[in-house]
């Protein structure tokens, strides 16, 4: 008789986030931001006010029976449920991630359903699996038919996007674009703490990364570190299309508008590792020392600034808010 | 934050435990056919519940290793589908047939509070933790779980135009058990139906509800829901309503919630059954409540069952 705790020792966790700009003229307030995750009616959003304002969604299941994505075109059924969260920082980004573990080998057959509803967000593979051609078949994106965590992720967004508090005001402040990061992670060995294998910036908007955490980091955490990754990485990506090539000649109009929504909407929330697990924290060390997220962000920040300390110098600033011009309709399903 | 130094409560999970039983015994359903058959009606279901009564509680024991388990037995009137009688002059007339076949009601239960109990709507929450049984080649590509009110245990038959149906039944797809032996033994459950804008909730729906509840696995807002409340001083009231959710009768400290469920009934109950196993076979139920009951369970030496289905369990009598 097997208890419905996990007993098997999952060997990879895999999970996909997208974040998005909430398509919501202002942001949202902590109360409005629980209604909006409440995706389930007996189960309570958790709010955070410290350091930020950060709300985060119950898990949500989807059912899959399906063919994992391979690098090697290894044939791996796997039968299990997908978790999917969302989540709203400061009431302005929101994220929606997918993510599942796996055990190294499952049942040969499907079993009845209940026996994998216990055990949640975990896929069983029909026999084995093979987590290294699974790992980066997960990181290149699957065939049609095999599993598609961004579809889930997006699911979840669209759902969002019907939520009553979202319904009326679509327009945006700024335009920007949903990025996805996809990622992995796999045992690290047996006394080693957490690594980052690889981070890369891929075309279309698509980041990936490789981890290695120790054998009993919860899942949760790893897609909470991703999420983390995500939101910084997307608050770059953004502020660095938004203000890209208007800022000279530093006159008028054209670059106040573009720099407005920065510093309205964007600049106070870069706060890394707000909440991420402690033992996996130091992993942004690692990608600050690598590719100077922060550093590059503080010399954007404090371009945004120089700049409006010069328009101003020169007293060009106009007295008309500028809301109005600068708003732009939101649309879902586009990347741009 | 997980550091220890500063707290934010909001920012925390936390599922309330509830008190558990080992076996939580269902002595009997009643709707209002059956009232309208009299007193007898009730004598005799009671008198033949009896004997399967004593069998149960003595696999119980077997199961605690010898020792007495702890067993509740609970009893549920319909006043969702029907309002008959009231409990003034009902409870009385049930307490009385049970005792004379030697049985002792705990909890007596009221069907309305699997839709809502103490203004929790329960219904609405498990429907919302409905996660349907994916058919192979499932990819996360699926439609709303439960917007149409139906859930079945496989694919439907596709749908087929009016006129290509007439023409012939070489285009026919059987539908299929996802978890069939070979051939399928197919079912879909009607959840709920919405008229004149008001929803209500099958009977199938409900009992799934309900068995939930007996294993105590409901949470809201990770607090418990249907707790018992104790039997006032004086007469039953007049209107149902007035009447608590969940009513502890005698003064046994037994919980009403337990590790497994058994339900006495009648085998006209048998489809409804099937349904509810349909139903508590794709509920995603609140993870930590299932995890008490996991860990409580195997440190009393009797670990539940992983599914929750396969802790429901059944006797059915045929009426003569």
């Amino acid at each position: 008789m097997d208890a419905p705790v996990d007993t098997t020792r999952p060997v990879i966790a895999c999970g996909e986030v997208r974040t998005w700009l909430l398509p919501s003229f202002r942001p949202l307030a902590a109360q409005e931001a629980a209604r909006l995750l409440l995706l389930r009616a007996d189960e309570r959003v958790l709010v955070s006010e410290r350091p930020n304002l950060y709300a985060l969604s119950p898990d949500t299941l989807t059912g899959v029976d399906c063919r994992l994505p391979t690098s090697n075109g290894a044939r791996v059924r796997v039968v299990g449920t997908v978790a999917a969260r969302a989540s709203l920082t400061e009431g302005r980004v929101v994220q929606a991630t997918a993510y599942f573990r796996a055990p190294a080998t499952g049942p040969a057959a499907r079993q009845p359903w209940g026996h994998y509803l216990v055990r949640p967000g975990v896929l069983e593979p029909l026999g084995k699996l093979p987590e290294q051609a699974v790992a980066q078949g997960v990181l290149a994106g699957g065939r049609p038919g095999e599993l598609d965590l961004g579809l889930i992720a997006d699911g979840l967004l669209t759902r969002l996007r019907q939520h009553p508090l979202l319904h009326k005001n679509t327009r945006v402040p700024f335009k920007s674009r949903r990025t996805s990061l996809r990622w992995v992670a796999l045992p690290a060995p047996d006394g080693q703490g957490p690594s980052i294998e690889r981070f890369t910036l891929a075309e279309d908007d698509l980041r990936t990364v490789r981890l290695r955490v120790p054998r009993d980091t919860e899942p949760s955490a790893v897609a909470g570190l991703c999420e983390d990754f995500a939101l910084h990485d997307w608050l770059l990506t953004t502020v660095v299309r938004m203000i890209d090539g208007k800022l000279v000649p530093v006159e008028g109009q054209a670059a106040l508008k573009a720099l407005r929504p920065a510093v309205e909407h964007l600049l106070h929330l870069w706060m890394p590792r707000a909440r991420v697990d402690r033992t996996l924290a130091p992993l942004w060390d690692v990608l600050e020392q690598e590719s100077g997220f922060t550093r590059q962000w503080r010399t954007l920040s404090q371009r945004i600034r120089d700049q409006l300390a010069l328009l101003q110098t020169i007293g060009s600033l106009p007295e008309a808010p500028l809301h109005r011009d600068g708003a732009a309709e939101s649309r879902l399903g586009t990347a741009s | 934050m997980t550091g220890a130094v500063f707290r934010e409560t909001t920012a925390e999970p936390r599922t309330e435990s509830v008190g558990l039983a080992h076996l939580s015994l269902e002595l009997g359903h009643l709707y209002m056919e059956d009232f309208e058959g009299g007193p007898d009606r009730l004598r005799d279901h009671f008198r033949r519940v009896r004997p399967w009564v004593d069998a149960v509680r003595a696999d119980a024991t077997a199961l605690a290793g010898g020792k007495r388990p702890r067993i509740s037995t609970c009893f549920l009137i319909d006043d969702y589908f029907t309002r008959f009688s009231s409990p003034a002059e009902l409870v009385p007339l049930l307490l009385d047939e049970a005792d004379r076949a030697g049985l002792v009601i705990d909890y007596l239960a009221r069907e309305s509070a699997c839709a809502v109990a103490d203004g929790v709507p329960l219904a609405e929450s498990v429907a919302g933790r409905l996660v349907e049984s994916p058919p192979p080649g499932s990819h996360g590509l699926r439609p709303p779980v439960g917007r149409t009110g139906w859930l079945a245990n496989g694919e439907r038959t596709p749908a087929q135009r009016a006129r290509e149906a007439m023409k012939s039944t070489a285009g026919w797809q059987p539908p299929r058990e996802t978890a069939a032996r070979r051939h399928s033994v197919f079912m879909d459950v009607e959840l709920w139906d919405d008229k004149e804008g008001r929803r209500t909730w099958s009977c199938p729906f409900l009992a799934a509800v309900w068995q939930l509840a007996r294993l105590g696995l409901l949470r809201h807002h990770g607090e418990p829901v249907l707790t018992a409340s104790p039997r006032a001083q004086g007469d039953f009231p007049r209107d149902w309503d007035d009447l608590p959710p969940l009513l502890r009768l005698g003064d046994s400290a037994v919980p009403f919630s337990a590790y497994r469920t058994c339900s006495v009934l009648p085998s006209r109950f048998l489809p409804v059954e099937h349904a509810v196993r349909i139903v508590l076979d794709q509920v995603d139920v609140d993870s930590r409540a299932l995890e008490q009951a996991a860990r409580r369970s195997a440190q009393e030496g009797m670990p539940v069952p992983g599914s929750v289905a396969d802790r429901v369990s059944y006797v059915f009598y045929t009426v003569p």
